[in-house]
């Protein structure tokens, strides 16, 4: 068996080695492309999910959420809550918000947008909302009136969905905002975009004005209270501690709020799926094309092979071993191509992607099963007609029949 | 200066000359030897009835016809007759590199029609070498590689399968081109890396099939002469198809056929 694979072996370096070098240039650089495009979706999907957790931990949820009790719309003494919250030591910031939707009127454009009643000094401990504004100012405490609109409310500063928004509300400019058949008007003091969509359709203003469109002044009501904790605290441990303040109220993680983004993730992770299929399909196809050729080119060879006595099962295994070795420099090329080139080049150069600034996300573990499905093909592609040639009587290869 | 070549050269040619008539009389008495105790132990080959057709769309052409040949071993054959008589389907047969569509081929006491085509492979692997007339050498393999690789596939050692490779290359006048590839040698050299291969593995029977159809007279005569020396020194069955009287006489027995049968 072993003296069988060395024969095999054999043949298919000196194959390589001698044969046409053009054609093993070309086989490895089609299969290194196809590697590359086998594991790049993934990277880009691992690299899109990343940022999205990011955005939706630094913009939106902070690391856990609590909100109100089954059945009940608010939470009650939420300031004394908080200062509860506060008082864990991994806590870095907590805050209550008042959450609803409303409907804007600028000029003769009107659209529909969630809005946020915070306290602005709470929120800069939890999100980075302060720093996302891109033009005016963020709110302060005292303010009155003044809203800060995110880029897909505004318009303009490349907002994605441009002809959705208010089409080009500036800061200084009065917008109307209804809530519940409420209406009032309020001067933009800033406008902000974290580059991920769903958190720039949102509009902030004081939990005071908020709360007196709501009708529910001085009740010290929220909706949610978000908590961002201390760098690399897990999100269940934060639960637990917040548990055994005796806390009552719903405790949800981020993650558990990226619904939207699972069904996104497994949207994309079936159209990677499709493009894998096609892109193994293609690899089997290229192997299969290359080794049929060659092979064919090498009838009366292997005619004469079998004709010395070389046993046919070697014979084949020369020219799987062949297409396996095609396949392992092109899984090589292409991971190191990957790995040290693409993956640090995005990293330092960000794509812009419509959720955000994106790089790539090599997950090894994915690319030695994408090697592997890679080396599956070769092997089918490379047996079948390497198995319908060897297989002729040899006096027919000889003559070339 | 000239003369004294051509003197020198004659003085060669008729020792030659002598050497040959002894070799004459020794063979002659070897197949006194051989005809006295024709046992079935001296028989390698033999075929029985062997007919061999193939179909070419309608028609049938039956390129076998019943042939009884017997070889000897240490015999070196020549099979001789016009150009598609039937000379190398016969060989061929003989050769289990095809099988005829009825009768038996004998090697060695044994009835190959029985093997499946695996063991025929196993069979021609250790007991059988081939020299065709067009090399038929592996491309991609040096001239080690290709002598060697039956070898290989028998199961030999590295150091073994290169230690016999470059030895029967030297018996071969090829000591000095072990590394070489196919592509870089003349057309004598190459047949005789294929001879090499052919007889690498000390096979049985050295089947030939127009050896020098591709050579001009000078090397086929070199090629003629290796093949002799193997016959000679070493008892080498050989089965070689020829079309020229020249390369017969080099042969112990000449078998003739036409149209596909032996002629007496
Ligand atoms: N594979 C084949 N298919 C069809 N006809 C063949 C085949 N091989 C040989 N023949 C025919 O059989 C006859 C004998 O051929 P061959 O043995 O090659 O003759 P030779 O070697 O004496 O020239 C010829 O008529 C040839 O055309
Ligand atoms: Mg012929």
């Amino acid at each position: 068996m072993l003296e069988k694979a060395r024969v095999s072996f054999f043949l298919a370096s000196r194959s390589i080695t001698r044969g046409n070098k053009g054609i093993t240039i070309f086989t490895v650089f089609v299969l290194t492309l196809i590697f590359i495009q086998l594991v790049l979706f993934s990277s880009m999907l691992a690299g899109v999910t990343l940022k999205f957790n990011e955005l939706m931990v630094n913009f939106q949820t902070g690391n856990v959420v609590v909100e109100p009790k089954e059945e009940e719309r608010y939470i009650e003494d939420a300031s004394a809550l908080q200062k509860k919250i506060e008082s864990l030591p991994q806590v870095v910031g907590a805050s209550a918000r008042l959450k609803t939707t409303g409907n804007f009127r600028y000029k003769e454009k009107e659209i529909g947008a969630t809005i946020y009643g915070i306290d602005s000094a709470d929120e800069t401990f939890v999100t980075g909302l302060e720093d996302a504004i891109i033009s005016g100012e963020f709110l302060s405490r005292p303010d009155k009136g003044e809203i800060i609109l995110g880029r897909e409310v505004s318009g303009g500063f490349g907002a994605l969905m441009e002809s959705r928004s208010l089409g080009g509300a500036e800061v200084g400019d009065t917008v109307e905002l209804t809530i519940g058949g409420v209406t009032r008007e309020f001067r933009v003091k800033g406008i902000y975009t974290t580059r991920y969509f769903m958190a720039d359709a949102s509009a902030y203003l004081t939990r005071a004005d908020l709360e007196e469109m709501l009708g529910i002044e001085g009740r010290d009501f929220a909706q949610e209270i978000a908590v961002k904790t201390a760098d690399g605290t897990p999100e269940y441990d934060t639960r637990t501690a917040l548990l055994s303040l005796g806390i009552g109220e719903n405790i949800r993680t981020w993650n558990e709020f990226a619904g939207i983004l699972r069904l996104i993730e497994s949207t994309l992770g079936m159209v990677r799926n499709i493009m894998n299929a096609i892109g193994l399909l293609i690899a089997f196809v290229i192997i299969f094309v290359v080794i049929y050729v060659n092979i064919v080119n090498k009838k009366r060879q292997i005619g004469v092979q079998k004709a010395i006595g070389i046993e046919q099962n070697v014979i084949i295994a020369s020219f799987v071993l062949q297409a396996m070795l095609y396949a392992g420099a092109g899984v090589i090329l292409g991971y190191v191509f990957v790995r040290f080139g693409l993956v640090p080049y995005t990293v330092s150069h960000p794509v812009e992607v419509p959720l955000g600034s994106m790089s790539l996300r090599l997950d090894n573990a994915e690319a030695l099963n994408r090697a592997v499905l890679l080396f599956l093909s070769s092997v089918v592609g490379s047996v079948i007609p390497a198995y319908k040639l060897a297989q002729k009587d040899l006096l027919d290869l000889i003559w070339g029949k | 200066m000239e003369k004294i070549r051509k003197h020198t050269k004659d003085a060669v040619k008729s020792m030659d000359e002598i050497r040959k008539q002894t070799e004459n009389t020794v063979k002659g008495m070897d197949i006194i030897r051989k005809s006295t105790d024709d046992t079935i132990t001296d028989t390698i080959i033999e075929s029985i009835d062997i007919t061999r057709t193939f179909k070419m769309g309608e028609v049938e052409v039956r390129a076998l016809r019943s042939v009884n040949v017997k070889i000897r071993r240490g015999e070196f054959i020549a099979i001789m007759g016009p150009s598609g008589s039937g000379k190398t389907t016969l060989l061929n047969q003989l050769g289990l590199l095809d099988t005829p569509n009825s009768g038996k081929v004998i090697i060695d006491g044994s009835d190959t029609s029985r093997l499946s085509d695996s063991e025929k492979g196993k069979f021609r692997l250790h007991n059988l070498g081939y020299v065709f007339q067009d090399y038929a050498l592996l491309p991609e393999l040096n001239a080690m590689e290709n002598v060697y690789i039956s070898l290989m596939m028998q199961g030999k050692s590295k150091t073994e399968c290169e230690s016999a490779a470059a030895e029967i290359l030297a018996a071969v006048g090829l000591g000095d081109r072990l590394q070489q590839l196919p592509s870089k040698m003349s057309g004598g050299q190459q047949q005789r890396v294929s001879i090499a291969r052919a007889l690498a593995h000390s096979p049985e029977v050295l089947f030939a099939d127009e050896p020098c159809a591709n050579l001009d007279s000078e090397t086929s005569k070199e090629v003629l002469d290796l093949f002799e020396k193997f016959n000679q020194e070493k008892g080498q069955t050989i089965v070689m198809v020829t079309h020229e009287e020249w390369h017969a006489e080099y042969a112990d027995r000449v078998i003739r056929l036409k149209d596909g049968i032996v002629q007496e």
